[in-house]
């Protein structure tokens, strides 16, 4: 609104000279109210609550200006007439707080008074102030009431809270009864979308979140003005269509919410003698020690007192939301139309009986079935998988079923499985976020209830803690489409981050130590771990990744700040203690997330930069040196025991003749378990020469690969899996020192072969058996298939690299291409370094979208190639491949 | 009084500002920065695109400080900033006519 700065006084007038002739001047009217001041502070601090407080305030101020509106027209000698005093915004709606402004507004039944009484108008703003009111007023002549000034909202809006103090009371009535309310229908549009508006903008510069350490009760989401937006949406949007089904349990709710934070409010500006409303540590500290807001009187821990506080937020916030997501004031654009009709008909398969998509929300059609947790927990794999939040209205819904028993609860266990769906998908934030709200995620996971609305105190974070790991995760998810350059290089880690429910159970996890009284959160968080694994049953190979990424969920901060990430010793160092390249992509992600989500400046372009580069030098480092670290079996006593133990009759002789000279990588990759069914396969070679293993996973099928080396191999291998229409993806081909060949092909089935037809599979190994054996040929298996597939135009290009490298291995020739995917392609690789005399040693096989990105470790006759063979081997293959 | 600018490895940081506090400097204005001097940028290839440092991040101190305050400083600054590589960073001195904080306006060395 149009605010006026304290107006000067009259040069050279004291001001008891003011309102001369006046029975009760200043210099009476000044210490009484001060009086008055002190003794609601007083009766404040002795325990009366924040609503007689504010109630008392509003009394003292409508008491004097009152008086001194009276007093100043009989010294001028007038009467009221074309003019009234209203009171607008807080003070309007009866809730002033101690050192709050009083919007008042003059209005004026024409212009011609509005000339006349200016001096009067300045002369008791001024006395206002000289009694210690903080005036903020306006004047308006009634008819200009009606239009809308459209930059000026906020004027607009606190109109809405109009009350009479003084005055002409027909001009009131005139302006209450007649003027405004149709001027307000007009208007209500345009007020909606204000609200709209300004709450958007405020929400944003908080971060969209109630968890701020210090939070400021008036301006935070989950503040004082969250309530006021909340009571103009109802009173706007009921208005038109009828009381809405607010629950008394809701009202309750919200009054409690409502007296709480104005008690805090009353004390913050009691406390800073001043219009501050920041809820400082210290305030907090003295707050809790008080039992501010609580009425019990007994003292608390101020983490405990603020998790009242928060709790109180949330219940504003919630209702807020609720009110904002009912009506949308901006009609959508035919794109956001389109963009809502694609997200509604992807939304089908997992909750599409329960659920269905309106304005981008998912909203839940069979209430009743919400009983079911199972269903529930079906809409939060739907909203993880496709982004799509739940709507306020779904999320209450389920907060009732959820808080009311004479609906029995089925299936209340989550199984890790289903978590694992909700974790590993795109939008995991989306779905944590309801959870959270809704209370599910502590009781899926019990542990995180340790960091529930915990503020721990600290000069760098400004959330709190349960807060800052679920930021975590939508920093994450917001890689899909960053908002800005800081995100750039770690867009492909994401998108292409293997078992990210286990990362992502890592965001949930590693500060949930900071909740318990141990020296060190990350032992309490690993302690968490331990429950949380037990609980739900993750497999040990899953809880030890987790492991490793809460252990070390600092490790690369730390590095990237205290070590010189450009010395290749401190890269082969990290690199050593990462162990695998899939773990340092899941903890250079982790590290992106948790850096970001300390404050919103905390990720640097500076620290994303750095933080890449030893991402980029450790991940080179690795594919560089995979043949340098070869298993020497014997050193290797636990793993053989438990390969021994899932393996039989084996003797622990026979397991370490199989392990002998497999490069480290193939431990990393494997677990114990699968490395007891690679040696089962090895053992089986005796009688059936080539040994395979197919598997079905998440992405695709899995195919291992067992048999003695043979000129080329590979090449046969992938030919045999163009041939049946299979797009590699990923493959690690390794061969120990006795010259058993093992690679792992995982790969996409294309034209659904295996997926449709189960009993394919058979005919499928015999004939990858056949072709490898020489029984069969590869050709006319493949020709058809290829030539089909490459008549199709590529979307996107890439420009074909190779590059050599003879530095980084003792004993082979590192090639690098980095060319366009298509099926067939490692058979036409394969073939060539065949054809040339290359052996791969080590075949690491990867893709990213339309890019192929393979490296080989080749030796010519069990030496580094010759210059002269890369150079011909180059020539060959970009001959191949363009 | 003398302003120090010093441009030194990140990794040297922390054991920069703790010596600088045990000979009784606390207050510091650090920056984020890249840049080179001799020490040129290099070139990483990652998944066949070639991504080239020219410009090295780096951490620049700048502290004003009494003038018998400046020669301890600087040689703490050179002993742990060091490690004897190209890249180590440089240390700038300028002279500085007046300084004033702003809470109570005391001015000169009694504002640091």
């Amino acid at each position: 609104m149009t605010t006026a700065a304290r107006p000067s006084l009259t040069p050279g007038i004291p001001p008891e000279k003011n309102m001369q002739g006046s029975p009760t001047p200043l210099s009476v009217l000044g210490p009484q109210a001060e009086a008055e001041r002190q003794r609601i502070r007083q009766q404040f601090e002795a325990g009366t609550s924040a609503r007689e407080t504010l109630r008392a305030l509003c009394e003292l101020a409508d008491h004097n200006v009152q008086q001194i509106f009276g007093e100043l027209l009989r010294v001028h000698n007038r009467d009221a007439q074309g003019l009234c005093l209203l009171a607008l915004g807080g003070y309007g709606r009866r809730m002033l707080f101690p050192y709050s402004d009083l919007d008042i507004l003059f209005l004026l039944g024409n212009e011609r008074v509005e000339q006349e009484l200016r001096p009067l108008i300045s002369e008791f703003s001024r006395t206002l102030w000289d009694i210690g009111f903080r005036v903020s007023s306006a004047g308006r002549v009634v008819d200009e009431c009606k239009r809308i000034e459209e930059d000026n909202a906020e004027f607009h809006l606190a109109l809405l809270d109009r009350r009479f103090l003084a005055g002409d009371s027909a001009l009131f009535e005139k302006l209450d009864a007649k003027v405004l309310p149709a001027s307000e229908k007009q208007a209500r549009p345009f007020l909606l979308a204000q609200i709209h508006r300004l709450t958007r903008e405020r929400l944003t510069r908080f971060g969209n979140t109630i968890f701020h350490l210090e939070p400021n009760v008036k301006e935070s989401p989950g503040g004082m003005r969250d309530y006021q937006a909340t009571i103009w949406l109802r009173q706007i949007v009921e208005e038109k269509r009828g009381i809405r089904n607010v629950t008394a349990a809701e009202e309750e709710l919200s009054a409690a919410a409502v007296d709480f934070l104005s008690a805090i409010r009353c004390f913050l500006h009691y406390s800073n003698a001043r219009n501050d409303n920041t809820l400082t540590y210290e305030l907090q500290a003295a707050a809790a020690e008080r039992a501010l807001g609580v009425g019990d009187g007994v003292a608390r821990a101020p983490a405990e007192w603020m998790r009242q506080y928060f709790r109180h937020a949330r219940t504003l916030n919630r209702q807020l939301l609720r009110y904002l997501e009912q009506k949308a004031p901006v009609p959508l654009s035919l794109r956001q139309r389109l963009f809502n009709a694609a997200r509604s008909t992807k939304s089908e398969p997992a909750g599409g009986r329960y659920s269905s998509v309106r304005d981008g929300l998912l909203e839940v059609v069979d209430l009743p079935s919400l009983s079911d947790r199972a269903i529930t927990y079906s809409l939060f794999a739907e909203a993880a998988r496709t982004g799509t939040p739940l709507s306020r209205e779904a999320e209450r819904s389920i907060g009732y079923i959820l808080t009311h028993p004479e609906l029995p609860p089925k299936n209340t266990q989550i199984s890790w499985a289903t978590l694992r769906e909700i974790l590993g998908s795109d939008y995991p934030g989306v779905a944590l976020r309801s959870m959270q709200r809704l209370g599910l995620l502590t009781e899926v996971l019990p542990e995180f209830a340790m960091i529930d609305s915990l503020v721990v105190r600290d000069f760098y974070h400004r959330y709190t803690v349960d807060e800052h790991s679920l930021r975590t995760i939508e920093h994450l998810q917001e890689l899909a489409a960053p908002p800005d350059e800081r995100g750039a290089h770690f867009v492909p880690l994401w998108k292409t981050a293997e078992r990210r429910d286990l990362l992502i159970l890592t965001l949930l996890l590693h500060d949930v130590g900071k909740g318990m009284p141990v020296e060190n959160h990350v032992t309490g968080s690993l302690a968490a771990l331990d429950s949380a694994a037990k609980r739900l049953q993750l497999s040990p190979e899953e809880k030890e990744e987790v492991h490793f990424l809460i252990e070390h969920h600092l490790d690369m901060s730390a590095t990237v700040q205290r070590r010189d990430i450009f010395d290749p010793a401190t890269v082969s160092a990290f690199a050593q203690s990462v162990t695998t390249l899939e773990r340092l992509q899941r903890l250079c992600l982790l590290t992106y997330a948790d850096i970001h989500s300390v404050n919103p400046e905390a990720l640097t372009p500076w620290k994303a930069e750095m933080l890449w580069q030893l991402f980029v030098a450790t991940s080179n480092h690795f594919s560089r040196t995979l043949d340098r670290d070869r298993l020497h079996a014997p050193d290797e006593g636990s793993l053989l025991q438990r390969v021994k133990a899932k393996a039989g009759q084996a003797t622990i002789e026979e397991i370490e003749r199989f392990l002998e000279g497999f490069p480290r990588r193939y431990l990393a990759v494997h677990s114990a378990a699968e490395i007891a069914a690679h040696f089962e396969l090895y053992r089986k070679l005796g009688t059936v020469p080539v040994q395979t293993e197919l598997l079905a996973t998440r992405h695709g099928f899995s195919l291992t690969v067992l048999t003695e080396d043979r000129p080329a191999l590979f090449a046969t291998i992938s030919g045999v899996l163009a041939g049946w229409g299979m797009n590699i993806n990923k493959a690690d081909a390794f061969a120990n020192a006795a010259g058993v060949i093992l690679d792992t092909f995982h790969f996409a089935d294309l034209h659904h072969t295996l997926e449709l037809n189960p009993s394919e599979a058979e005919r499928f190994r015999k004939s990858l058996a056949d072709v490898v054996n020489g029984k069969a040929p590869l050709e006319p298996l493949l020709k058809s298939r290829v030539s089909a597939s490459r008549a199709r135009a590529p979307k996107i290009t890439v420009e074909t690299r190779i590059n050599f490298d003879d530095a980084s291995s003792a004993h082979s020739t590192l090639m690098e291409i980095v060319t366009q995917d298509h099926p067939g392609l490692l058979h036409e690789i394969g073939s060539a370094l065949a054809r040339l005399g290359c052996n791969i040693e080590v075949a690491l096989i990867d893709t990213e979208g339309h890019k192929a990105i393979d490296v080989f470790y080749l030796t010519g006759q069990g030496k580094k190639l010759t210059t002269q063979k890369q150079e011909l081997l180059r020539e060959v293959l970009q001959g191949t491949l363009v | 009084m003398m302003k120090i600018e010093a441009i030194i490895q990140p990794s040297r940081f922390e054991s920069v500002k703790d010596a600088l506090r045990e000979i009784g400097i606390e207050g510091m204005t650090v920056t984020e920065v890249r840049g080179h001097g001799r020490q040129k940028g290099h070139t990483e290839v990652y998944r066949g695109r070639e991504y080239t440092v020219d410009l090295l991040p780096k951490i620049k101190l700048e502290m004003v400080l009494p003038d018998g305050l400046v020669n301890r400083a600087v040689d703490t600054i050179l002993k742990t900033a060091k490690t004897g590589k190209i890249g180590d960073g440089k240390i700038f001195l300028s002279r500085v006519e007046e300084a004033i904080r702003i809470r109570n306006e005391e001015r000169g060395e009694n504002a640091l």
